[in-house]
């Protein structure tokens, strides 16, 4: 492949066109005007510019439920961390969003090359610098990337650097990343928002802070942190030498630390705080009716599913697996579970990886559905006959996204009984739930993966045998062949058979898991707050943002 | 004197050792570990041995405990584990007076309220006022009050407006704003010390109204404002401290709801989190001070009692 086909392939699966599912409530003052990503070439997408210029300064306040486990991207493993990440920090990428589709665009970068498949040239922006003074050149790049990869930092995202060869500095202002194989998520990867692995931190700060640098966290993004008081906020300030002219408006960021979501919902409803970065699913027609917010919210790259322990009896047979996953009436989890803002899963592709995603695949037979006489049918096949107790293992507490508590639980337990299933339920906290689900010490428990962009990463780190997420013990080496040779192609329809087959394979013949629905993720705003952007990836950027006066 | 007083301290650090080796021990019990909750989505059994033994939880309890008290009594407290904030910092500085102004003000208005209206329905007895006093006391005292919370964030932040409905703001940094969000707070807490004191003032008050000395003090003609306020009421006091004394453990459990439901940043919402993420540092820290916090409220009613009761002053 030449180079110049070589890089419409990838422009094209980058641009995996995140059809708009839902009506996109509200956009505001300072919508987008077309932020369509050109890829290579140099080229820079300038951003939206308002209608009326934004006003300058002001404080905005937003409420999160779930706090923050380190301000160090390159250790953090929640994504509530990462909203806040992305204000103070920059990636290589970034992920922008048109309303219709997702794109990875340059952000410290201004171009990004690829010269063949494995190796990417990126020409850094000329001036931009660290919150401490330091320059962000192209050593600082390398230096970032390489802490990740370097296994005395630990970091648990050095997964995504695993193949990487080496980093040359070019120039100043140049580097050149080498991979010693493709690698389809590099763009993931290498975004600063949920890539973690790109995300580029200062030496200076590092070296000087070390462990505590999650706590004194300096980048080069619009936001400068200023404070975290446990359990109480985390406050940023405006950087006024960050590198988008002009940008952010806000003099001050708070996020407060609030624990319970009703009194998060309280706030926002009486206007003293101005934003909540996720809310329960319950609470949501409350925020809706509500004229004084702007609900933000899309289905997602995400499925939640029913998790089932294939590595003992009871289902360490396929059928019972089988039984259970047309058992389930996912149109009643959509409606009940999750209120109605979620959608039927029936594949593991969610349907904003348009690319990828099957529209039809409610009625094409694929993956898996609602068939009460097939369940039944499996269930005769199934090695035991006998009524069958199995553990289901869930917690009470609000699991910021796609979380419905126990409500799956509650709902799932009636729909096994029609099939001679009386599951015992044990509700647990959190961190008892996560201990006995790492351990693999259940029979059924369900969760959701979110926040993907690429079918590989919804994919190939969850369910490959042996890999540490995949806490049911899934194992079919032709699965596992079929997700690894898509992950090291570029062409959108060769990747996508390849998923599908391997889906056909893992859904339809041994149902490690059973499918629930691709859920949405709100952002609430006061309608006092201008420009956000809402990204399909649970990002809180306040880069745009402005209040009204 | 003197005796006396190292004898309190020496039975105060006793009280201490035992609570921290109960609390040390209890935490370890507890299923599910702060390495889980570090490591969340990026879970994987090799990190998770790493980081365990990195943060030494692979050694014994007790080789754990002793290092954890070496460095505890010198004032080194250490750091969280998933936030690495410092705990000291964060329990001591940041969170106990938060908890403090929170609890003083609510047994400020539980004081200023329940006495009231406790001798009002005592000097009443039987009649209408009596009646209503005494059910919404017994309401009060049985409302559970994260609920009675969640009720008055409705019902006077986000209907009517007039409070915040969360949040804290030091009264010592700004006055009238600390004041304004820690009313909400302190009423929901205050609500069951209110009941209970008013129950008390008034069981106590009818009792002492009906002793003879009471009718002594009338027929010396003395108004009626001294016979209740002067002397029938200091004989009330005492069974009050008692019971103020025994409730003010609950208070710091009321504590614990009500700062959840408020956003409050103090002792109990830090202990609630750290539980919950297997935070042992901060919840043995949180639980040392709340323990101190009980012997030092135990010592002061001891020594009310001997400021009250002339008889009970050692000679």
């Amino acid at each position: 492949m030449d180079q110049k086909s070589l890089k419409q392939a990838l422009a094209a699966r980058l641009e995996q066109d995140f059809r708009r599912r839902d009506f996109l409530r509200t956009m505001g003052a300072g919508a987008m005007l077309g932020a369509g990503a050109m890829m290579g070439g140099g080229a820079f997408v300038r951003e939206a510019i308002a209608a009326e210029p934004p006003k300058r300064g002001g404080t905005l306040t937003w409420a999160q439920t779930v706090p923050p486990d380190t301000l160090d991207p390159h250790f953090t493993g929640s994504l509530a961390a990462i909203k806040i990440h992305n204000n103070i920090f920059n990636g290589l990428l970034k992920v922008v969003y048109d309303g219709k589709a997702v794109s990875f665009v340059p952000d410290l970068a201004e171009s990004w090359e690829m010269t063949d498949g494995m190796t990417h040239i990126f020409k850094l922006r000329a001036g931009v610098k660290f919150h401490d003074g330091g320059v962000c050149d192209a050593e600082a790049v390398k230096w970032s990337i390489e802490r990740v990869k370097d296994p005395k930092t630990g970091s648990p995202h050095a997964w995504m650097v695993a193949s990487l060869a080496g980093i040359d500095v070019i120039d100043a202002l140049t580097v050149r990343i080498r991979y010693s194989k493709p690698f389809a998520f590099f763009p993931v990867a290498m975004n600063g928002a949920t890539g973690r692995a790109g995300t580029i931190v200062s030496r200076k700060a590092v070296e000087k802070y070390g462990k505590d640098f999650g706590r004194n966290p300096v980048g080069t993004g619009p936001f400068k942190f200023v404070q975290w008081r446990e359990n109480e906020m985390i406050e940023l300030e405006r950087n006024p030498e960050y590198f988008e002219a002009g940008l952010p408006y806000l003099d001050k960021i708070q996020i407060k630390l609030v624990k319970e979501p009703t009194s998060a919902v309280a706030a926002i409803m009486s206007g003293q705080v101005d934003g909540m970065d996720a809310c329960p699913f319950q609470l949501m027609p409350m925020l809706r009716s509500n004229a004084n917010l702007n609900v933000y919210g899309e289905l997602e790259g995400n499925y939640s599913f029913l998790g089932m322990n294939n590595k003992r009896a009871p289902f360490n047979d396929p059928n019972l697996r089988l039984a259970i996953a047309y058992a389930i009436d996912r149109e009643l989890i959509v409606k009940q579970g999750y209120f109605g803002d979620a959608s039927p899963a029936y594949s593991l592709i969610s349907p904003p990886m348009s690319k990828f995603f099957d529209p039809n695949i409610a009625k094409s037979g694929r993956g898996q559905f609602f068939d009460l006489k097939k369940a039944q049918e499996y269930r005769a096949k199934a090695a035991i006959q006998g009524e069958i107790n199995p553990v289901y293992i869930a917690t009470e507490a609000f699991t910021s996204n796609g979380g419905s508590g126990s409500r799956n639980a509650q709902l799932i337990i009636p729909m096994l009984a029609k099939i001679g299933i009386k599951v015992k339920l044990e509700i647990m906290d959190p961190a008892v739930l996560t201990k006995r689900r790492n351990a693999s010490d259940f029979d059924l428990y369900d969760e959701a993966w979110q926040a993907d962009l690429d079918p590989d990463e919804t994919i190939r780190p969850e369910w490959s045998t042996g890999v540490p997420w995949n806490f049911v013990g899934y194992s079919n080496p032709e699965f596992d062949k079929l997700i690894v040779q898509a992950s090291e192609i570029v062409d959108v329809d060769a990747r996508k058979k390849l998923y599908y087959a391997a889906e056909d394979i893992m859904l339809q013949q041994d149902a490690p898991i059973a499918l629930l629905a691709h859920t949405k993720v709100f952002k609430i705003f006061n309608k006092r707050v201008e420009g956000f952007k809402y990204v399909p990836v649970d990002l809180m950027n306040m880069h745009t943002v402005s209040l009204k006066a | 004197m003197a005796r006396a007083f190292l004898t309190k301290l020496l039975q105060t650090l006793l009280v201490l050792f035992i609570v921290s080796i109960v609390a040390f021990w209890f935490l370890k019990l507890a299923p599910g570990d702060p390495v889980m909750m570090l490591l969340g989505s990026e879970y994987s059994p090799a990190a998770h041995a790493k980081l365990t033994h990195d943060l030494g939880l692979d050694q014994p309890v007790a080789v754990q405990y002793v290092d954890w008290l070496g460095r505890f009594v010198q004032g080194d407290w250490g750091k969280s584990y998933i936030t690495r904030a410092d705990i000291w910092t964060q329990a001591v500085m940041q969170a106990l007076p938060v908890t403090l102004a929170l609890s003083a003000a609510a047994l400020a208005i539980a004081l200023l309220v329940g006495i009231p209206v406790g001798m009002i329905a005592a000097l009443k007895r039987g009649g209408p006022v009596d009646w209503i006093v005494s059910s919404v006391s017994l309401l009060g005292s049985a409302f559970p009050s994260f609920f009675l919370g969640i009720v008055l964030i409705w019902v006077f932040g986000v209907a009517l407006g007039w409070f915040p409905t969360m949040g804290f703001v030091r009264p010592w940094e700004q006055f009238w704003s600390g004041m304004h969000h820690l009313a909400l707070p302190a009423i929901t807490l205050a609500a069951y010390y209110c009941g209970l004191i008013a129950i008390t003032t008034r069981a106590s008050l009818i009792e002492v109204m009906e002793k003879p000395f009471i009718n002594a003090v009338r027929a010396r003609g003395e108004p009626m404002w001294r016979v209740v306020g002067v002397h029938a009421m200091r004989n009330v006091m005492m069974p009050l401290v008692t019971v103020i004394g025994l409730q003010l453990g609950g208070l710091l459990r009321g504590a614990v709801m009500t700062e959840v439901v408020f956003a409050v940043p103090g002792l109990g919402m830090m202990i609630t989190t750290a539980v919950l993420s297997r935070e042992y540092g901060v919840v043995q820290a949180g639980i040392m001070l709340t323990a101190l916090f009980f012997v030092l409220v135990n010592l002061l009613v001891d020594q009310t009692y001997t400021w009250l009761d002339p008889r009970l002053r050692s000679r």
